[in-house]
């Protein structure tokens, strides 16, 4: 059953086509890779997916209604969590805040300015745990802005799961990690997966075909093919986009 | 319960303040305090908390106060009757309303085009204030009498120190409230829209309705704060309404330190002060406000209220005692120091006419005084500059983090 | 109506351009480094006070020539010691301080020179009417002040636009870090942009003192105006500030010298009310009596509808 669906996506930016009419399909409960070239327009997809950007043409359905030029809010608001490439924390709040903040509107607080949140117990015990899934309970109550760089990777994982969303969307998890940092995030990206649909945007090859259960190839715009790992590996036109898997172990980059 | 204990204490020296200080002038600088603290924080709440910076808070502060004198002449001549306990509600309601309205459009963005609004309807306001006499008053502004109201238990509010009691019961309850908001959904979306509103909509959450809510929140409390004031002074003019007024409860929260809930309260506290006490020392304490205020945004920028919170770290190792001395000798001479300057400033004052500087008599004329003065400047400056290095070694001490950070997830 | 039509128009321009001069290096100084200085009519009016300083010892057109250069000097002094350390607190902060730069720099001029209107003339080689038309005269000195500003776009627009430091300077503004690895000193540019706008805000006292009068207040009066015209041309646009400029000025002189009010459309709908009605300050409101506010109203409306300003650029 497809969880997103993206029917003839397309982005300009003044004359410069970003996306070029892209449809995919993310099946819900899978874990889908979408990979490609430095400026193929990866994370312009997510920005358009996530409601950051508005489309130039196209429609994306999410479970079947309608998301297009949403604002962001709605949108999450609906089961949809990203993670972002920089990481995007509120640095002046404490670790366990900026969790917790990811898990008020699930838990039906909206805008309130009547329920006290210190004696939430239920929002604060699940906040807790959150932390200690993805190993950052020890610091809690550090403002977020001043972890380490790979902790504050965690915490934006973390703050992207912790709406419930059953379609969390990554982008660049590990990037600027070292080997064994990258690790031992991509065995946390599995664990608090479990059960959702995980979209990701990742260069390195190897996390991709670790992880991934499909992958999508994302070239100047186009998704030029779609399939199990195997058979993206396979084919030509993927192996013509990219000069040879060695090119592909770069970490980073920028995209569009 | 340790924050209860501070809350019970906060009440007790707000309501004990006028046994200790009993003479007339302290308790016009008590009521003056009261107004200012709900003003300041009804400011944080905006500037603080929600990363808004706005010059034109007057407008809600004056605005209440506006209202609730006109409520006062209304009760007077009892075309309605209730107590003027309630008198600060009304301000607030009133400030509120204008936050709704002016709100619905200035809440979109934060950042410079909300200070370009906020200066913009500030000026508009405090203009129309002054064409629309019939309301405003025109520049003699309005005046009323408070004891035409019902009596409160039997209390009249002939007195200043009544009126203190009645503040300081709507300051504490202020206070309560504006602190419960932080601990809300609302207010604490409204730190993380500051901090990062880009965020927040990805987490669900609309920067722009949460703004709106920290807004119209600080617009009633900054109303409440017009409405004391009116109690107190029975008068109010265009001057409440206007840039220099929003520009002084900036400076307030500034001073006493934006980031802390307690900053505002600080800053109110000694604004007050300054502007009561030193204004009766020096006529320039004007000039030394502007001083004291440039030198905090560059180098206290978390204000009184961040330095003192800035030995948290060593009072929790209970090294809080190795800094005294290191203090000492650098704190002692920076004074010295300043003094200096601004007993130089005032013999430039004065040109010619002796005049008492604290316990001495200083003439800019006397040539041995200048002698004097620079001597005792240059050396304090020196003293300082040689005890800083003690100081920052001792306080690095105090503050070492003694485990290594540990790295990466897992 | 024709005479009055051409005069404000005249002294329009001259205030236009006035605040153009204003205008200019604010949008300099927010293009470069994205502060809007609140302090930057109060290097106008020190530009006014030092070149009358100046001018009781050495005549005005030394302290044409020499205030300026002082005003330029203080202000790239606070840029490389006070702006550039708070500017690592963030654009609040900054703000702030400029605000507060403002509010110091007000109490200094009255410590340094006192509270009363300092009497601060126009040269008298320049006090002759210029031209007379129908029947009034139009002083040689507001005509000397429209040459100035002109004059100083001119040079301003070509060294921009042709000279090489301009070329970089431009680039800075856009591309700081690009500019910076091209082995440029890029902090002293910001630290020339800024000393050259505060100059320009300089000459603008220097030449507008003797006319708007030079007193402590002299930089709140212009200040909030100058911000309008910034946000409304559009912040960081030198075309837009250029046009609003003229636009606010125009507008304010028309609106001053009309007689135009709420009156007049009332009697245009046939409407008529009593003295006594609780909204009579509305309906006898004139121009002359809101001119002060339009900017602000324009302010708060372009704001609202547009608010990236009429050309703006660089958004916040």
């Amino acid at each position: 059953m497809s969880i997103l669906s993206l029917h003839n996506v397309s982005k300009s930016f003044g004359k410069t086509e970003i996306i070029r009419g892209v449809n995919l399909d993310i099946q819900a409960g899978e874990r889908h890779a979408i990979i490609g070239p430095n400026g193929a327009g990866k994370s312009t997809l997510f920005h358009l997916i996530s409601g950051k950007y508005q489309l130039s043409s196209g429609r994306i359905t999410f479970r079947d209604r309608e998301i297009q030029n949403l604002p962001p809010y709605e949108i999450a608001r609906l089961g949809l969590a990203r993670s972002f490439q920089v990481t995007n924390i509120f640095p002046r709040l404490s670790v366990f805040e900026n969790v917790r903040c990811g898990m008020l509107w699930k838990q039906g607080l909206g805008y309130s300015f009547r329920h006290l949140l210190g004696s939430q117990t239920e929002l604060n015990v699940r906040a807790m745990q959150l932390l200690e899934e993805i190993n950052l309970a020890d610091r809690a109550d550090f403002p977020a802005g001043e972890l380490a760089y790979a902790q504050q990777r965690a915490l934006e994982l973390g703050v992207a799961i912790a709406s419930g969303a059953d379609l969390i969307m990554l982008d660049e998890p590990v990037a600027g990690m070292s080997l064994s940092e990258a690790e031992a995030a991509v065995s946390l990206i599995r664990k608090i997966t479990e059960g959702k649909t995980l979209v990701m945007v990742e260069h390195d090859m190897n996390i991709v075909f670790g992880v991934a259960d499909r992958i999508s190839v994302l070239v100047y715009g186009e998704i030029i093919a779609s399939g199990s790992p195997q058979a993206v590996r396979a084919n030509p036109k993927v192996q013509e986009a990219y000069l040879g898997e060695a090119a592909l172990a770069e970490a980073g980059g920028n995209d569009a | 319960m340790g924050r209860f204990a501070a809350w019970v204490g906060y009440l007790i020296v707000l309501l004990g303040l006028p046994q200790l200080f009993d003479s007339v002038l302290a308790i016009t600088i008590l009521n003056q305090m009261a107004i200012a603290i709900v003003f300041a924080l009804s400011y944080n709440m905006l500037l603080g908390q929600g990363g808004m910076l706005s010059f034109g808070h007057a407008v809600y502060f004056g605005l209440g106060g506006f209202m609730a004198v006109h409520a006062l002449i209304m009760i007077e001549f009892e075309t309605v009757y209730f107590s003027i306990t309630l008198i600060p509600l009304v301000g607030g309601l009133i400030g509120l309303m204008a936050a709704i309205f002016i709100g619905s459009f200035s809440t979109h963005k934060a950042g410079t085009v909300f200070a370009m609004i906020s200066l913009g309807i500030g000026e508009l306001v405090a203009a129309s204030s002054l064409i629309f006499v019939s309301f405003f008053g025109g520049e003699a502004g309005v005046s009323a009498d408070r004891t035409f109201g019902p009596p409160f238990f039997g209390i009249e509010f002939f007195q200043d120190v009544e009126i203190y009691y009645l503040s300081a019961g709507w300051v504490f309850v202020s206070t309560v409230f504006m602190y419960l908001f932080t601990q809300t959904p609302a207010g604490r979306m409204a730190n993380a829209v500051r901090d990062n509103p880009e965020r927040a909509e990805f987490i669900g959450y609309s920067a722009r309705r949460v703004r709106f809510i920290s807004f119209c929140t600080s617009g009633f409390f900054a109303g409440v704060a017009g409405g004391l004031f009116a109690l107190n002074y029975e008068f109010i003019t265009e001057e409440n309404l206007n840039a220099v007024t929003s520009g002084r409860v900036l400076l307030m929260a500034y001073i006493g330190g934006l980031g802390y809930f307690i900053g505002p309260i600080i800053g109110a506290v000694l604004l007050t002060l300054m502007n009561s006490l030193l204004s009766n020392y020096t006529e320039l304490w004007m000039l030394y406000l502007g001083i004291m205020f440039v030198l905090t945004v560059l180098f206290l920028p978390r204000g009184f209220a961040g330095f003192i919170m800035m030995h948290q770290t060593a009072w929790l190792r209970g090294k809080l005692s190795s800094l005294i001395r290191p203090y000492l000798i650098t704190g002692i001479p920076a004074i010295m120091f300043s003094g200096s300057i601004l007993a130089a400033i005032e013999m430039l004052h004065h040109n010619g006419e002796p005049f008492g500087f604290l316990f001495l008599t200083l003439d800019s004329g006397s040539m041995l005084h200048w002698l004097g003065l620079t001597t005792v400047g240059a050396a304090s400056y020196f003293a300082c500059r040689r005890s800083i290095g003690q100081l920052k070694a001792a306080w690095e001490e105090a503050n070492r983090v003694g485990d290594a950070t540990e790295g990466g997830p897992g | 109506m024709l005479e009055v039509f051409v005069f404000s128009t005249l002294n329009g321009l001259v205030t236009g351009l006035l605040l153009f001069m204003l205008a200019s290096g604010l949008t300099l100084i927010f293009s470069m480094m994205g502060v809007l200085n609140f302090a930057h009519a109060s290097f106008y009016m020190l530009g006014a006070y030092f070149a009358y300083s100046i001018s009781l010892k050495l005549g005005f057109w030394a302290g044409l020539l020499l205030a300026p250069l002082l005003v330029g000097t203080f202000g790239a002094l606070v840029e490389r010691y006070a702006l550039r350390r708070v500017h690592a607190h963030g654009h609040v902060a900054e703000l702030v301080f400029t605000f507060g730069l403002a509010f110091l720099i007000e109490e200094a001029v009255q410590f340094f020179w006192g509270a009363d209107t300092k009497n601060y003339q126009s040269p008298d080689l320049l006090d002759f009417p210029l031209f007379t038309l129908f029947g009034q005269e139009f002083s040689a000195y507001r005509g000397f002040m429209i040459t100035i500003s002109v004059g100083i776009f001119l040079a301003l627009y070509y060294v921009l636009t042709r000279s090489r430091i301009g070329i970089i300077i431009q680039a800075a503004i856009t591309h700081p870090h690009t500019v910076a690895n091209l082995g440029h000193n890029v902090p002293l540019i910001f630290m020339a942009v800024f000393g050259v706008g505060t100059a320009l805000a300089g000459v603008a006292g220097v030449i507008a003192g003797p006319v708007l009068t030079t007193f402590p207040g002299m930089a709140v009066v212009l200040g909030s105006i100058v911000f309008v015209i910034v946000v409304i041309g559009g912040l960081g646009s030198l075309g837009g500030a250029f046009v609003a400029s003229l636009m606010i000025g125009l507008l304010q002189s028309y609106a001053i010298a009309s007689n135009l009010g709420m009156p007049d459309l009332l009697n245009l709908l046939g409407l008529e009310f009593s003295r006594d009605h609780p909204l009579n300050d509305l309906w006898t409101l004139t121009l002359p009596q809101i001119a002060p506010v339009l900017p602000f109203l324009l302010l708060v409306l372009v704001l609202i509808f547009r608010p990236t300003g009429l050309a703006g650029k660089r958004e916040e």
